[in-house]
């Protein structure tokens, strides 16, 4: 057994004590244990992604622990990338849950299962079968919902985020399940290796490839499958929204990269262009959505479903040019894809255990509330701010380095793609365009509004800094924005090369300092741009300090000399998303209700107004909430079966058995 | 005519001719439209006397002179003076707000090209290559007459079909002959007349232009 | 080596002559309405004044709203030491990409913003708030631009955009390059925040959008985004001009007298420019905050004409 082999053994071992030691040790040590137990696995899973990305691979048959196939094993690069972002992103968030853990989520039940989430999470990009990829799936799917469900006792909104997610995530299983059983059955078998070697009906392939689709989508929280991620990734604890949006998501990226363009070695253009549609509607409706929200978590969770549009219009456009025939420009986009998978993990550990170290210190996750944590929490304010330079993909931040790539991949677009590519490449352009410049507005005013100014609250007012540890998780996460930021290139010939082994052919993007990009011209040099800047602002800096003649004096805020300024004349978030509201007024469609109630004297004298205004999410309401209303309404219909008499519900039993036998009798 | 100046000059008149007709959607001022239609009708002239003088034929200049003299000269004249006339200056609230119709007018232009593509392949001529352009500014006239509500802008949208139509003719067969050509502009110029007669009965008995009006005389 | 000596001749030019482009375009238009107007170099006699009164930090401000004017001036800077405006031979290749270009744009905005929600005053959210929301509008309208323009290229270097135009001069008058130009000048125009968009001269609260974000600075601060912003508008028209009008920007191989020719010609071209901006000024008057988004809509769909024609025609 080689090194990345034995990593990832340990990890899944450390996973397991960590389970033990979460379910056993006594409260005081509980968080402790565990986290520093579920740091240690995440890390052995980085170790070993990183192994298996510089091209050690492994795989193991463990005959005993499935019924019937037994469980087939194998690590390889695309694998070894996912496991790797897992392995980091538990790390921090493990770190960070030593410290948050006190905040009302040191229970049993909460303790043990974080770390078999991440298990269950190593194992999904791990699985070389389907049955193992389908037992996995699905343990990561109940584990992150018990975890969801950690604070339901708390607040009544967590057991409907849970109920959501729940039916969600397993009518996404219910997808891949059909996919893949079918795959198999087409197959002569259910390994990974007999799926890559089996000819199918291109019929089959398609109806493999939509179920798979639909349901790898729903995990990634892809529009319209998008409603669970807005309602759980919000309500669960800071670090399980850390580990389901950086990394549980991936998931979803992983299993359509997988079956689309390994398992069934690419397909025809439409699917591909189906999947950059996909990508383009839910980055432009995740980070609208995420513009006008005001809840910071939900803000975040929005904003991973823009995230994940955006890797999939970069897959979408990978899956096209190769089925086009254009191997170098599909390898450029998947790169670009697969870096951005990397750098939103990274950004969005960071986001979420910020926005958890604030309702942990403030109590609230409503930005018009919050304002002022600059000087009482200064650390999280300068790691947030690290992380929403990051998200909004600006220069020197990672989330730019991705973003380039992927436009560079689909402005080269043209001469091979024909009309297909060139009605298809300048709306995605525009699509990215937009949601990069509609994040830059969302983290505007997620930090400006959440972290600068004054308190609009007095929970705001009394907030004091996390403790260490929890600030260690973040600053880790830090870390590997700003390393990712600087020197892409220490992750990048890594992410070609397994594109270049995924979709033959050469490695995209080369280069050490300045990115230079193989077969279509482009360079741009990230750390180059950082030093730029950072010159350019300390010489200025210099030269004011050189004419300037006075020093810098404190004064009062002018206030029209109307006395002093309160909080409440301040923008609040709400006010700060409102022109972006009415310009998308036709999309997002605003509800307000007003109610005016007179004085009792007179009907022209107002006593109170009362004004309510809320941004439902369109596609919910649209969409869901009739399919919703119906089944309710076949349920209500359904209620007369029912009379409460048991001899009636045994005699439907026994109706049921015996029509079934009939049939069966008549038809064979 | 050499190719090096050619190409130029014809993408050059093909994409003021589009311009012409995209603003349409952008601009409110009914003035403005009209002098807009103005610049298309001397943008789709210029196209054909390009034309002309490439394959060096006399007739096809004269054409060109025809149609620049009609279209940039003689209907925004008369539209002109329906617009004294009436002193409505505004497109008032049209049916598509006018971001959401830049918008639209953006996607034509992708539907217009992908539909085109079978026309073009058939013949690739630098000309034909531009009917692309002039089935966008066809869809666009259709989508002016479908959203607006002045009665004049409907003639705009309406008269941005038939310039469409014209150019396309000319890209893809070097034009019609010059009688049906002669006989389609008299068609136009007709409809034109009696449209601003039209307009000016209207105005008499309701007061305005505005279209969805007329949807009460129906009750 | 000529291209490090161009690099640093344009970034002084732009150092040095952007306030007096600002001074430059106020005068014209004070000539155009009538009035006598103060010179050319007041623009720089301010700043002199601005550097020697003091900064100011109101209470509840903190590092933010300090570090704003120099990232803001920071970024202009540096894009003003890469845009090709005097030779297209840039020593910092890596960063003169035009993705790259407009998100440093974007992050000078963004600085801004930032600094006037710390003040926590109405004014300095407004401000943040529309400033945002411009910027999230005008993006399509640039990459679009960028696109269209990089087809013919094969790249979004602006040095290879630029010589390619220097080495076929036709290619300029085609309709991917005017659609392209219009949708540039309205974006121009919106990042710069002139008329019709913003009103630099402006004083009515409700209408401000830059100046509401600048309100509570002063001194040496205030001098700086001053510069900035005249810097940004210096570079913004230079890159037009240079895109659109490339004659006289020094290529590879070029000699100093280029150079110093390429320098005279940017000036020129610059000042042309400034001064048709601010005679179409004085025709103009400032939209409405909700009718930008027509216009933007307008100039994201030019852009995206531009890309078609680029095939269309091709």
């Amino acid at each position: 057994m080689n090194a990345a082999g034995a990593s990832l053994l340990s990890a899944l071992g450390l996973c397991l004590v960590s389970a033990l030691a979460g379910a056993t040790a006594p409260r005081r040590v509980r968080p402790l244990l565990a986290g520093l137990g579920t740091a240690c696995a995440g890390a052995a899973a980085a170790a070993a992604g990183v192994a298996a990305l510089a091209g050690q691979s492994w795989s193991a048959w463990l005959p005993g622990v499935l019924p019937l196939a037994g469980a087939r094993l194998a690590l390889d690069p695309l694998g070894g990338m996912f496991v790797a972002v897992t392995g980091a992103v538990a790390v921090c968030a493990a770190v960070y849950g030593i410290g948050y853990a006190k905040h009302g989520v040191d229970g049993r039940v909460t303790q043990a299962t974080l770390p078999l989430f991440l298990g269950a999470m190593l194992l999904v990009p791990v699985a070389a079968s389907v049955s193992t990829l389908l037992v996995a799936w699905e343990l990561m799917a109940v584990t992150s919902l018990l975890l969801v469900l950690a604070e339901h006792a708390r607040r009544p909104a967590v057991a409907e985020a849970g109920l959501w997610y729940a039916v969600m995530t397993h009518l996404g299983f219910a997808a891949i399940v059909a996919g893949m059983a079918g795959f198999a059955a087409g197959a002569a078998g259910e390994s990974f290796e007999q799926l890559r070697a089996a000819t199918l009906s291109p019929a089959v392939r398609d109806a493999v490839f939509v179920a798979t689709l639909a349901g790898f989508a729903s995990k990634a929280g892809i529009v319209p499958l998008h409603v669970w991620l807005a309602r759980a990734h919000p309500e669960a604890p800071s670090p399980v929204s850390a580990l389901m949006s950086a990394a549980m998501v991936n998931m979803g990226v992983y299993g359509i990269v997988r079956v689309g363009l390994d398992l069934l070695r690419g397909g025809p253009s439409w699917w591909w262009l189906v999947v950059l549609a996909m990508g383009a509607l839910s980055a432009l409706f995740g980070i609208l959505q995420a513009a006008v929200a005001s809840d910071l978590k939900r803000l975040l969770g929005y904003s991973t479903t823009e995230n994940m549009g955006l890797v999939l219009i970069g897959v979408g456009a990978a899956g096209f040019f190769a089925s086009c025939g254009d191997k170098e420009l599909a390898g450029l986009a998947l790169v670009a894809a697969l870096l951005h998978v990397v750098n939103h993990a990274g950004f969005k550990t960071l986001l979420f255990l910020a926005a958890g170290s604030v309702l942990r210190a403030t109590g609230t996750r409503d930005l018009d509330a919050l304002g002022g944590l600059r000087g009482r929490m200064p650390y999280t304010t300068a790691l947030f701010a690290v992380g929403a330079l990051a998200a909004s993909a600006l220069p020197p931040g990672n989330g730019f380095v991705s973003e380039w790539l992927l436009l560079q991949s689909l402005i080269h677009a043209l001469p091979t793609s024909g009309v297909a590519g060139a009605v298809t490449m300048p709306p995605a352009v525009g699509v990215i365009a937009l949601s990069a410049g509609l994040a830059i507005a969302t983290f505007v005013k997620a930090f400006g509004v959440g972290f600068l100014a004054r308190a609009r609250t007095p929970a705001a007012g009394r907030a004091a800094e996390s403790p260490p540890t929890m600030i260690c998780g973040m600053a880790l996460a830090a870390a590997c924005c700003v390393a990712l930021a600087l020197a892409p290139a220490a992750v990048l010939p890594a992410l070609s090369h397994l594109v270049a082994v995924l979709l033959p052919g050469h490695e995209a993007v080369g280069g050490v300092v300045t990115l230079r990009l193989a077969d279509v011209q482009g360079t741009m040099s990230p750390l180059l741009i950082a030093a730029a800047l950072a010159v350019a602002a300390a010489l200025l800096l210099g030269s004011v300090r050189l004419v300037a003649r006075r020093a810098r004096r404190p004064a009062r805020l002018w206030d029209c000399g109307a006395g002093p300024m309160t909080p409440r004349m301040e923008y609040t978030a709400t006010s700060f998303a409102e022109p972006l509201q009415r310009v998308f007024d036709n999309v997002l469609a605003p509800e307000s209700d007003l109610a005016v109630t007179p004085t009792k004297e007179s009907a022209y004298l107002v006593e109170s107004i009362h004004y309510r205004a809320r941004i439902p999410d369109r596609i919910e309401r649209r969409l869901y909430d009739p399919v919703l209303a119906a089944a309710a309404s076949i349920g209500r219909g359904a209620t007369r079966l029912a009379n409460g008499s048991i001899h009636r519900y045994l005699a439907y039993g026994f109706y049921a058995l015996t029509g079934v036998l009939l049939v069966l009798a008549v038809v064979w | 005519m050499s190719d090096s100046v050619y190409m130029p000059l014809l993408d050059l008149a093909c994409g003021a001719f589009l311009l012409a007709g995209v603003l349409v959607l952008w601009r409110r001022d009914l003035a403005a439209i009209v002098r807009l239609f103005a610049l298309q009708g001397a943008a789709l002239a210029a196209l054909v006397i390009v034309l002309a003088a490439h394959e060096g034929s006399a007739g096809l200049a004269a054409a060109g002179v025809a149609v620049g003299g009609l279209r940039a000269g003689l209907l925004p004249h008369l539209m002109r003076r329906a617009l004294v006339a009436g002193g409505e200056g505004q497109e008032s609230r049209p049916l598509v707000n006018v971001a959401t119709s830049l918008l639209v007018a953006a996607v034509l232009a992708m539907v217009a090209y992908d539909a085109s593509q079978p026309l073009v392949r058939l013949t690739p001529t630098p000309a034909t290559q531009a009917v692309p352009v002039a089935l966008t500014v066809l869809l666009v006239g259709f989508f002016v007459l479908v959203t607006r509500r002045r009665a004049l802008s409907q003639v705009v949208g309406f008269l941005l079909m038939d310039n469409a139509i014209t150019a396309t003719a000319f890209l893809t067969a070097g034009g019609v002959p010059l009688v049906v050509e002669l006989g389609v502009s008299l068609d136009v110029l007709l409809a034109v007349l009696v449209l601003q007669v039209l307009t000016l009965r209207m105005r008499a008995a309701f007061g305005g232009t505005d279209l969805d009006e007329l949807r009460e005389l129906r009750d | 080596m000529t291209g490090l000596v161009g690099a640093v001749a344009q970034v002084v030019v732009v150092a040095v002559g952007s306030p007096l482009l600002v001074g430059l375009m106020r005068k014209i238009r004070a000539r155009l309405e009538g009035r006598v107007g103060a010179g050319v170099l007041q623009t720089w006699r301010d700043l002199r004044k601005l550097c020697r009164k003091e900064a100011i930090s109101p209470h509840g401000t903190g590092w933010v709203f300090r570090m704003a004017p120099l990232v803001l001036a920071g970024t202009a800077l540096v894009v003003a030491s890469v845009v090709p405006l005097v030779t297209t031979q840039s020593p910092m290749d890596g960063v003169a990409d035009l993705f790259a270009v407009a998100a440093l744009l974007a992050l000078g905005s963004v600085a801004l913003a930032l600094g006037g929600l710390d003040t926590g005053t109405a004014f300095g959210g407004m401000g943040a708030s529309r400033e945002v929301t411009l910027l999230a509008l005008v993006e399509p309208t640039i990459l679009l631009s960028v696109f269209a323009l990089s087809v013919r290229v094969g790249s979004t270097n602006l040095g290879e955009i630029v010589t390619a135009a220097v080495h076929d001069p036709m290619a300029v008058i085609s309709p991917v390059s005017l659609l392209a130009a219009v949708a540039l000048g309205v974006v121009t125009i919106a990042e710069t925040g002139r008329i019709p968009v913003d009103n630099p001269s402006t004083h009515l609260e409700l209408t401000m959008i830059h100046e509401a974000m600048v309100l509570e600075y002063a001194g040496p601060d205030l001098a700086l985004i001053e510069w900035a912003s005249g810097m940004r508008l210096f570079v913004l028209l230079g890159l037009l001009a240079g895109l659109f009008a490339p004659w006289g920007i020094a290529t590879a191989g070029a000699g100093p007298v280029a150079v110093v020719l390429a320098l005279v010609v940017l000036v020129f071209k610059v000042a042309v420019l400034g001064a048709g901006l601010a005679a179409g000024e004085v025709f103009m008057a400032k939209l409405r905050l909700f009718r930008i988004p027509e216009l933007l809509a307008g100039s994201f769909m030019l852009a995206l004409l531009a890309v078609a024609a680029s095939y269309f025609l091709a």
